[in-house]
């Protein structure tokens, strides 16, 4: 009797294991939580907004104007010594990048060569944010001693002395003087406008779906042989680590992968160099810079610049600099503002261990992953790599 | 029992004067408070520290260096001040004869201070934070003087910190850690006291919290604020605004307050993007706060300060993105 009844008890708790066990499947078989979808969602560049407004630039989405951007861009007769345009450093085929720790124009300039790719979409502009829009930023390179080394009289008479250049400037913004007949308001506009015709180039340069976006497509649409084909389990743990315990969307957020903020993650020195004050640096010059979204050579008639309104001061910002986007990683090494490491592996190893910043305070905390855990993620951030789009066109 | 009382007496008066010839010695010096190291200019004050980054890393040091090499010195500043003030530093040989004790007056004392100085930065005013990188060539004794000059009284003041660089010696570390452990050992055999002081220390701590949740009552009243956000939830990395209410326990709308408004994540140290403002008094209590931006999502919090004429509240406002 009693053996019997066990017998019942044993067949019943086998069937609730095998309940059990289907259930849990059911649940695996949907890897991700609704949170989680939800954050996935917003890494997606499905969920990047469109190009946002830039009224500051009243050419900025002319066709005519990126198609002569384009040209200036890789133009080296608006060096010093003629072998140098915007397109030494930032290279097509690096994804805007150079492969260099810090960039070598005319001489070695103080920072690494950020890419282009997305940048239209952030309200600063370099590692420590010192411009507030792409047409300002793209005239200080032009001027700067280390990288091309001329100045806006030149850069001006060369777009004057140029048939071709000078008929598509004027057709963009009307009559163009010399240098020499310009008074300095006249030569300020006339120098902003080859800022303004070059980040209507850049505006147009995009990131394309990575196999993550792929992913999430197939996520959504729930195709679960693509989920498996797109991504393997190394990479879809990588991307769990990425949403959850590796904390990296906290800043490398949003479709871009960049929350387009400053923050200190305790970088090493680079030798010979004072530590970098970054932003604290950053803050003060976009504030005083002759070509800022509150000087005249704005286009804005409204004079709207919110970002400047509510910028933000303090010593927190010593040491830190700007989120660079995880798209194209691939294209990009060296990493970090001064390239200080070389692989993506070293960059992970460098945020689970989160030292001690030598100036300011390292923002991140260490993350205590293992190994496999960290090529689990170097692996998901090979997803993301993708060809990007130029003028319209992929390349 | 009443012997180990004695000892530990002594120890602990021992190891009091022992601090306060460090302090004494350098009321223009390099000093360690509280596991960090602070150099000191007359009443101005900085944290100090040295890095040794190609050679050691992420390693800091107080005073003496382990290696002739590239050290990047730091001082950030404990005293707002030093961000408008003339600093300027120098390296020199120690060529005094007086090692760790060497002052100003023996640094006065030297003839020709340009021949034994090996690094030099001339007076500067850095907003931030102060930084020198040196690459020593050789090993040996080493002073750093560190000058400020006061911007409107014009008057110069001085720290001195010898150092070693090569440094092998131990100083006064075996002395220290000997202490502590003796310190440490007396402790555990006087539990009985241990547990005593532990109560009282609790008791304190239960005062100041009382004395913490009725003072607000003491020089403001309380007040309430709520807001609401007419844009929509806060999306991380939208620049937004807010629109602030703000009551007394009453019901009875604050107009006319002047109102700022800070925030931050506790957890990660650090603050808002962005530096909001009120732009507009709306009236009946409520203010319009523009420049509102997240970065990430987590745990926020935005902190609203209100003055009034009855005096000033703090309102913290907890938000989970």
């Amino acid at each position: 009797m009693s053996f019997g009844f066990l017998k019942i008890i044993a067949v019943l708790f086998a069937l609730s294991l095998f309940v059990s066990a289907c259930d849990s499947d059911s649940f695996r078989s949907s890897e991700w939580t609704e949170a989680e979808i939800t954050t996935l969602k917003s890494l997606w560049l499905e969920s990047l907004s469109d190009l946002p407004d830039d009224p500051s630039n009243v050419v900025a989405n002319n066709v005519m104007a990126a198609e002569f951007g384009s040209k200036l861009f890789s133009d080296t007769r608006l060096s010093a010594n003629g072998g140098i345009s915007c397109s030494t450093c930032h290279q097509v085929d690096r994804r805007f990048t150079d492969g260099l720790k810090k960039a070598l124009a005319i001489g070695l300039s103080d920072r690494n060569t950020p890419s282009i790719v997305g940048s239209q979409y952030s309200p600063w502009q370099y590692w420590d944010g010192r411009r507030d829009s792409q047409w300002s930023q793209a005239l200080a390179p032009l001027e700067n001693a280390h990288e091309h080394g001329i100045n806006r009289s030149q850069a001006v008479d060369i777009i004057f002395k140029d048939a071709n250049y000078r008929m598509t400037y004027e057709a963009l913004f009307g009559p163009l003087k010399s240098a020499m007949e310009s008074n300095n308001i006249e030569l300020n506009i006339a120098f902003a406008n080859i800022g303004k015709s070059i980040a209507a180039f850049e505006r147009t340069i995009l990131p394309t779906a990575s196999r993550f976006d792929d992913y999430v497509t197939a996520l959504i649409k729930g195709d679960m042989v693509a989920q498996s084909e797109i991504l393997n389990k190394d990479e879809r743990a990588g991307l769990h680590l990425f949403i959850g315990k590796a904390n990296c969307t906290q800043c490398h957020n949003g479709p871009l992968l960049t929350n387009q903020e400053f923050h200190n993650t305790g970088a090493i020195n680079f030798s010979g160099d004072l530590p970098d004050k970054g932003r604290a640096g950053g803050v003060r010059e976009v504030i005083d810079s002759e070509f800022n979204c509150r000087s005249i050579y704005s286009d804005d008639p409204a004079q709207n610049c919110p970002e400047l309104d509510f910028i933000r001061t303090g010593v927190e910002l010593i040491g830190a600099v700007r989120t660079p986007s995880l798209r194209n990683l691939e294209h990009t090494a060296p990493f970090m503002h001064k390239g200080q490491l070389q692989s993506i592996a070293d960059v992970l190893n460098h945020y689970n261990e989160a030292p001690d910043a030598m100036i300011g305070h390292n923002e991140a905390e260490p993350l205590g992953l293992n190994d496999i855990e960290l090529s689990q993620l170097e692996a998901f951030l090979t997803t993301l790599a993708a060809p990007i789009s130029l003028l319209g066109a992929e390349l | 029992m009443i012997s180990f009382r004695v000892t530990l007496y002594c120890c602990l008066i021992s190891f009091c004067i022992v601090l306060y010839s460090e302090d004494t010695q350098a009321h223009g010096g390099v000093v360690e408070e509280d596991d960090i190291c602070v150099i000191k200019v007359n009443y101005l004050r900085a944290h100090f520290k040295v890095y040794q980054p190609e050679a050691l890393g992420h390693e800091q040091f107080c005073e003496d260096l382990p290696a002739a090499a590239e050290s990047v010195f730091v001082m950030e500043y404990l005293h707002d001040s030093l961000s408008e003030m003339l600093i300027d530093f120098r390296i020199i040989r120690d060529v005094t004869g007086k090692g760790r004790f060497a002052r100003m007056e023996d640094i006065d004392l030297i003839d020709d201070i340009d021949s034994v100085t090996v690094f030099y930065q001339a007076p500067i005013i850095e907003p931030d934070i102060f930084l020198v990188n040196y690459q020593f060539i050789e090993e040996g004794d080493f002073i750093g003087i560190v000058s400020v000059r006061h911007p409107e009284t014009g008057k110069n003041y001085t720290a001195v910190f010898p150092f070693e660089v090569g440094f092998t010696g131990l100083g006064y570390w075996p002395f220290f850690i000997g202490l502590l452990v003796f310190i440490q050992f007396q402790y555990f055999l006087m539990s009985g006291r241990l547990k005593h002081w532990f109560g009282r220390k609790v008791s304190t701590a239960a005062c100041l919290v009382l004395c913490l949740v009725f003072s607000p009552a003491l020089f403001a009243e309380n007040l309430v604020v709520t807001y609401t956000t007419p844009d929509g939830d806060p999306e991380i990395n939208k620049m937004h605004h807010w629109i602030l209410h703000i009551e007394d326990d009453n019901g009875l709308e604050i107009e006319g307050a002047t109102v700022d408004v800070e925030g931050g994540m506790p957890k990660h140290n650090h603050g808002l993007p962005t530096k909001p403002l009120i732009t507009v008094e709306l009236g009946g209590g409520s203010y319009k706060l523009e420049g509102m931006r997240f970065h990430m999502g987590g745990y926020w919090e935005i902190v609203v300060n209100i003055t009034t004429n009855n005096g000033s509240s703090k309102v913290t406002i907890p938000l989970q993105l």
